[in-house]
């Protein structure tokens, strides 16, 4: 760690896995009820775990976004944060709205559209939060007077999720008119601005592992998300095949987003060159996994799968099923969960002082076992999805007795989750109980080298 | 290629595609008022719509294909059931339903009765949005809907048989009579099975609590149609307060000679 003021990042982190363990509970919880019969059924019935797992994902998802920015962008700047006390500030504000929201959920204090249900004080918090930590990043980079194209596309990332996140604070009457700017929120961040701040640290993270050309690396960045942009925004279009917009939308939504896989494959191929060159020599393996993880699992998850289902021929018969869930736990956690984690791991020595070289067995074990849990969730969603298909929606059989025949797929999903869980909880261990061990170390490629943890910070401002 | 190029062909395609995009959304916004309708958004469809989301039925059910995959979807369910029976529904869905047999059920949401009928006004308006053929066959919550492929309805169309346009109409939506009624013995969906219906109306006419007009059964099984409450089968899930679950705008909805195809089907279920 280069600058003393990167260690807000650390704080971020700990939010943010904190509810990734939390996320994936009410995400158990939600594959239970699924099976049936559920005891909670008055307590907390399924809308309410559902909308809270989804619901935290993106809340540490973007904690983790803002924790990888306030790490790259004083290193890429080189310089310190604006205001140290506002990015505390500001996260102490994220976390209580976060909170407040998912206790609301449990009373059923809700805006019940679907991925935006946070009530509107809540979504005005969010805003002003996005305000003011957008604002710290801003003054940081205006002090120093200089920044790379890494950091400009993520921090153009972050500046456009918070513009695609206001048409969710308006009250659209027709209906079909708020799921279509539902989609500029929704669809333009995972299959747009997202992608940006996935390419920016995915760049970020590869220069350091592999000690890539920095020149090549963000002259093909800027193809990469020109691509997905090229692809993504009339792919939007994807969404509007049955909701009572034109149907020439139908055409556009199908050909374009069937390009869209495109700049997740160039994040492969990215990935994969920038490696090839350099080998895998740098000493942070669990770092590597999780960045190569994230190229490969988002090319296949969002990529393949989502192209699987993309065009209107297929949509029709897959529309509103679990294809749509299979899908959308494969892409979510490759592109976005993954980078986050890599971020985070390739983050944990300098913030804490680790050796590089120790990446615990333990780290390799939550890898493992994260991936592989989630290809058999992908596999149980997938499966119960194909025959969701074709009993439900082309045979015709009624949607219950269909889902009774679906058991054996969901008792695949309690299985693989439970995997995945363990993984996740490893990860947890490794971060809060086997990293923190403070001691000198100096590896100049990873930005490291001041003997600072967190414990060491808190005994210094004594 | 130079980064500058690079950076250059980002910027640009960004700029040509957001453009056509917004340009597309434009024209969008002249059309969406036809496709859906939205003349026939009253008040009550968007109090409904409101009611909707405050209770969050989009995250069990799909509406238009979208929200969660946990309960069944809702795009057509108006049109398939009426107004009758989801208030009736609405009310206490545990009447229809068994956690037993169905491993979920739909929680009593504590619905006031303004609040039910501007959810089946939304549904209702819902139901026409014109959804570009989606879905491509009728989505049922429960029973089968053997045999309703667009191939079969064709076959049908070009025989002028009236037992097979009216076995054709029947396992169609609108008017979703399968979606209500198997024709497999005693199986119960919202509405008594209809095999041996034929034989059935028969016995009807006989019935002491039979108040109807009907003379023979065929009579009886075209007026169970257009006035279904005009005899009430036995059932605490059939109707209430003397008034069916099967809707009654048949008689309208439906034209006088689909009518005559969907009574000559059922008379040949013996
Ligand atoms: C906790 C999940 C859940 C929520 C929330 C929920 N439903 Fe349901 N709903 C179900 C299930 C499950 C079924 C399938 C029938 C059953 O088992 O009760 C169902 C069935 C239905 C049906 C079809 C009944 C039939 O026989 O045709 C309608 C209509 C319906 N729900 C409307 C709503 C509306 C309107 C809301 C919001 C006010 C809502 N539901 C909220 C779970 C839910
Ligand atoms: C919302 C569900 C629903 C729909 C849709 C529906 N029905 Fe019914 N139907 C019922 C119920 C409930 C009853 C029993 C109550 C009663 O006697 O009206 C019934 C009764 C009947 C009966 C009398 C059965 C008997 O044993 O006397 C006939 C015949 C019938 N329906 C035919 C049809 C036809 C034909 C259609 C399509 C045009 C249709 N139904 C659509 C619910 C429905
Ligand atoms: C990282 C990138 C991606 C993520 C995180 C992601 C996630 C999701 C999620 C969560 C949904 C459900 C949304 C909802 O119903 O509200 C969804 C739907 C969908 N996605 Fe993706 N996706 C990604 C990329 C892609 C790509 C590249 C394609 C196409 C090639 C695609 C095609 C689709 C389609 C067609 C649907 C609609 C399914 C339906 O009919 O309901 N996605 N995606
Ligand atoms: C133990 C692990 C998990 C289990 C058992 C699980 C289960 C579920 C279930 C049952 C649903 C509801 C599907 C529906 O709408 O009906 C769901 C939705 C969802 N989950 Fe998970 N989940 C898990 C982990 C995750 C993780 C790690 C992610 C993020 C990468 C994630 C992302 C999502 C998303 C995006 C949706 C909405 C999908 C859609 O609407 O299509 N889940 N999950
Ligand atoms: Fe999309």
């Amino acid at each position: 760690m280069r600058f003393k003021s990167q260690r807000v990042a650390y704080y971020y982190f700990v939010v943010a896995l904190l509810l990734y363990g939390l996320q994936v509970v009410f995400g158990l919880l939600s594959a239970a009820k699924y099976l049936g019969p559920d005891p909670l059924l008055h307590l907390l019935p399924f809308d309410k775990t559902k909308e809270i797992h989804t619901n935290i994902l993106i809340v540490w998802v973007l904690t983790g976004f803002m924790g990888a920015a306030y790490y790259v962008v004083p290193e890429e700047s080189r310089t310190e944060i604006y205001s140290e006390k506002l990015a505390y500030g500001q996260l102490i504000a994220w976390t209580l709205m976060g909170l407040t929201t998912v206790t609301g959920y449990v009373f059923g204090w809700t805006a019940g559209n679907k991925l935006l249900e946070q009530p509107l004080p809540m979504k005005v918090v969010i805003v002003l939060v996005m305000l003011a930590f957008l604002f710290n990043i801003g003054m940081t980079i205006r002090k120093a007077g200089r920044w790379t194209t890494t950091e400009a596309v993520l921090v153009a990332g972050l500046v456009l999720s918070a513009l695609l996140y206001l048409p969710a604070l308006i009250d659209f009457e027709n209906y079909t008119v708020g799921i279509f700017y539902r989609w500029w929120t929704v669809h333009l961040w995972v299959e747009g601005v997202w992608e940006l701040i996935q390419g920016g640290l995915l760049a970020f993270l590869l220069i350091r592992l592999s000690g890539a050309d920095r020149e090549v690396m963000e002259k093909w960045l800027y193809v990469i998300v020109g691509l997905t942009f090229i692809a993504g925004i009339l792919g939007t279009a994807h969404h509007y095949y049955w909701i009572g917009v034109p149907h020439y939308w139908a055409m556009f939504g199908g050909t374009f987003s069937a390009l869209e896989p495109l700049s997740f494959f160039g994040m492969a191929v990215y990935a994969y060159s920038a490696l090839r060159r350099s080998g895998l020599s740098h000493p942070n393996r669990l770092a590597l996994h999780w960045t190569i993880g994230s190229a490969v699992y988002s090319a296949l998850g969002a990529g393949i799968l989502g192209l699987a289902h993309t065009w209107p021929a297929v949509n029709k018969w897959t529309h509103g099923t679990l294809i749509t869930a299979m899908h959308g736990h494969m892409a979510f956690f490759g592109a976005y969960v993954m980078i986050v984690l890599a971020m985070i791991t390739y983050a944990m020595p300098a913030l804490t002082g680790r050796d590089e070289e120790q990446s615990s067995a333990v780290g390799m074990w939550a890898f493992w076992l994260q991936v592989a849990g989630m290809f058999g969730m992908t596999m149980a969603f997938a499966t119960a999805g194909i025959v969701q298909t074709y009993l439900e929606h082309i045979l015709g059989i009624g949607y219950l007795d269909t889902q009774h025949k679906l058991s054996v797929h969901f008792v695949m999903l309690m299985g693989t989750g439970s995997l995945f869980a363990v993984g996740v909880l490893l990860f947890l261990v490794d971060f809060f109980f086997l990293a923190v061990k403070p001691r000198v170390h100096g590896d100049s490629r990873a930005g490291s080298g001041a003997a600072w943890t967190p414990s060491s910070a808190a005994q210094a401002s004594k | 290629m130079t980064k500058r190029q690079t950076r250059l062909f980002f910027l640009g395609s960004t700029l040509f595609f957001a453009l056509i995009f917004i340009g597309l959304t434009i024209d969008s916004h002249r059309q969406i008022s036809a496709l859906t309708h939205s003349d026939q958004m009253t008040a009550d469809v968007i109090a409904g719509k409101r009611v909707w989301h405050e209770k969050n039925c989009t995250n069990c059910h799909t509406l238009l294909g979208e929200g969660a995959y946990y309960a069944p979807d809702l795009t057509k369910i108006a049109e398939q059931r009426g107004a009758a029976y989801l208030s009736q529904f609405l009310k206490n869905p545990a009447a229809f339903y068994s956690e037993a047999k169905d491993r979920r059920l739909m929680p009593n949401l504590n619905l006031g009765d303004e609040q039910i009928r501007h959810l089946i006004a939304f549904l209702s308006w819902v139901s026409r949005i014109d959804t570009n053929g989606w879905p491509p066959r009728p989505l049922l919550v429960s029973g089968a809907f053997p045999g309703s492929s667009p191939a079969h309805a064709q076959q049908a169309a070009a025989s002028s048989d009236p037992v097979a346009l009216g076995e054709a109409l029947f396992r169609k939506s609108p008017p979703a009579c399968a979606a209500c009624h198997s024709t497999a013995e005693g199986v119960q969906l919202v509405g008594p099975s209809l095999a041996g219906i034929a034989a059935r109306a028969q016995q009807r006419l006989g019935d002491p609590e039979y108040r109807g007009h009907a003379k023979t059964a065929e009579e009886y099984v075209r007026e169970s149609i257009v006035a279904p409450s005009m005899f009430l089968v036995a059932g605490p899930t059939f109707s209430a307060g003397g008034r069916s679950f099967m809707p009654d705008n048949f008689g309208h909805s439906l034209q006088a000679s689909e009518i005559d195809h969907l009574v000559a089907y059922l008379m040949t279920l013996k």
